[in-house]
């Protein structure tokens, strides 16, 4: 089983964000951190960057494979993860502390409501 | 196709995917610490999927020598060698090991995903050398030991003297008739072992216990992969393809262009004459903290595109990114600059001699 805050929304292609007043945190799920395997690449956004909702974002590789990471919600990237970048390791050690991946300012707050709730994203992944 | 031990790794937890038709564990702990395992101690591999077949009769070494590049006149009962099997252009159809186990008796080890066709090639010449041919795939099991103590863990589960480098003995393992071959795809000393799939239970689980004080673990297709690249053992599919030849692919010394006549002999000496467009090269990516090199990236020198990547990844062992490509055969020499194409931009890259891991 894995874990899956209650107090976060979700993405269906299981990205998880976290609202703070007017800054939105993004990462993976531990879900996501577990299909995906040893992570050994990241690769993040450029700060001022301005990401679509859905849209292609982030790269995470794995020995195996690369995958596209989408922006939960539409926005103005603020702050990226450094740690991250330089032991690609704490995705999969702290999906949900460490291992966050970019900072975001949603253009529209609203398209947080569109997300998944805990409880839906635990049913998405048959949990 | 599940191979006889499908319920034994998903008993430990074994992430499962297809590959080759079969539903095969792709790691069971992690590729990084299966990886590490074998290049350290050692691992215990289900490759149940690859393909046996055996042929059999007078004429089975003429057989065998008209049908793969290699010469197996030269091999005495006991020994084996890595061979290829060609189209007349020298396209490649599949590598593979073929094991001599009798005077006229020879046991083929080939891909997973090149069995059927390999078997109705093979079946299509047996006819004019008076040979018998079976694909014994569907009812045998096979495993395979790999790392720096597999000698150590194999010695204590059989009583016989264990086979040379590339050789193959009948043994007895745990009560069960095997052909027990000294050959692996990891770069590491280590052994596979061929028997009947239903004792594969057995046998797995008894070799897991023989090597646990060993540091032994059960490994998947993702560190075989991960070991074989930093090894530079070509891959069928990748490396290996009807459009490229084993000249291209630097294989020469498996090519035994003497021999009076072989299917793909012709083209393949004239291209070793007269030079080949393309060079399969290992690389490196110039910066460690960068991005992996994947199947299929281009690689370019300045404005050419020169090639293409083949197979690439993190080195787990070198914790470097690392890879195959097709390039033209003017940019092979080691300390050529590449530039690999990842996402739209460009990395710098650089030819290196194979392989990336070498074991005394």
């Amino acid at each position: 089983m894995s874990e899956i805050p209650a107090d976060l929304r979700y993405a269906s292609s299981h990205e998880w964000i976290r609202c703070d007043g007017g800054t939105a945190v993004v990462g993976i799920t531990d879900h996501a951190q577990h299909e995906l395997t040893d992570v050994v690449y990241v690769e993040l956004p450029k700060v001022g960057r301005r990401a679509e909702k859905g849209g292609p974002v982030a790269v995470i590789e794995s020995v195996k494979a690369a995958s596209d990471i989408y922006a939960p919600v539409g926005g103005e990237i603020l702050e990226i993860n450094p740690a991250v970048t330089a032991d690609p390791s704490l995705v999969n050690r702290s999906p949900y502390g460490e291992g966050w991946l970019f900072k975001i300012r949603p253009d529209d707050k609203s398209e947080l409501e569109s997300l998944l709730s805990a409880s839906a994203y635990g049913a998405q992944i048959g949990q | 196709m599940k191979t006889a031990l499908h319920e034994s790794h998903v008993a430990l937890g074994a992430r499962m995917v297809e590959f080759g038709g079969w539903h095969m564990p792709v790691q069971y702990a992690g590729i990084l610490q299966e990886h590490a395992a074998v290049r350290t101690r050692a691992g215990l591999f289900d490759i149940s999927h690859m393909g046996e077949i055996e042929v059999e009769g007078e004429n089975a070494v003429d057989f065998i020598n008209y049908l793969f590049t290699n010469d197996a006149s030269r091999l005495q009962v006991g020994e084996g060698q890595y061979t290829l099997m060609c189209t007349p252009v020298g396209g490649v159809i599949d590598d593979l090991y073929v094991f001599r186990i009798g005077e006229e008796k020879f046991y083929l080890v080939v891909n997973a995903s090149r069995v059927e066709e390999d078997f109705s090639y093979v079946r299509k010449f047996a006819g004019n050398y008076g040979v018998e041919v079976s694909n014994v795939t569907a009812s045998t099991g096979a495993l395979a030991l790999q790392g720096p103590v597999s000698a150590e863990i194999m010695q204590g589960v059989v009583s016989e003297s264990l086979p040379e480098k590339n050789g193959i003995k009948p043994v007895r393992i745990l009560e069960v008739n095997c052909w027990l071959t000294r050959t692996g795809y990891t770069g590491e000393d280590g052994f596979e072992l061929f028997f009947p799939g239903a004792k594969s239970e057995i046998l797995w689980k008894g070799l897991l216990e023989a090597g646990r004080d060993l540091g032994l673990v059960p490994c998947g297709l993702g560190c075989r992969d991960t070991l074989r690249l930093e090894a530079c053992f070509p891959l069928y599919g990748h490396e290996l393809t009807k459009d490229m030849t084993p000249v291209e692919a630097g294989l020469l010394p498996f090519l035994a262009l003497y021999k009076e006549d072989f299917i793909g002999k012709q083209a393949l000496s004239a291209q070793k004459l007269l030079g080949v467009k393309w060079k399969l090269v290992g690389f490196k990516m110039k910066n460690p903290g960068g991005p992996p090199p994947r199947a299929h990236y281009k690689v370019f020198s300045g404005a050419h595109e020169i090639g293409e990547v083949t197979s690439g990844t993190l080195s787990p062992s070198l914790k470097w990114g690392i890879g195959l490509a097709y390039v033209e055969s003017g940019f092979a020499k080691p300390g050529q600059p590449l530039e690999i194409e990842v996402r739209g931009n460009r990395v710098e890259a650089e030819v290196v001699k194979k392989p990336f891991i070498q074991k005394k």
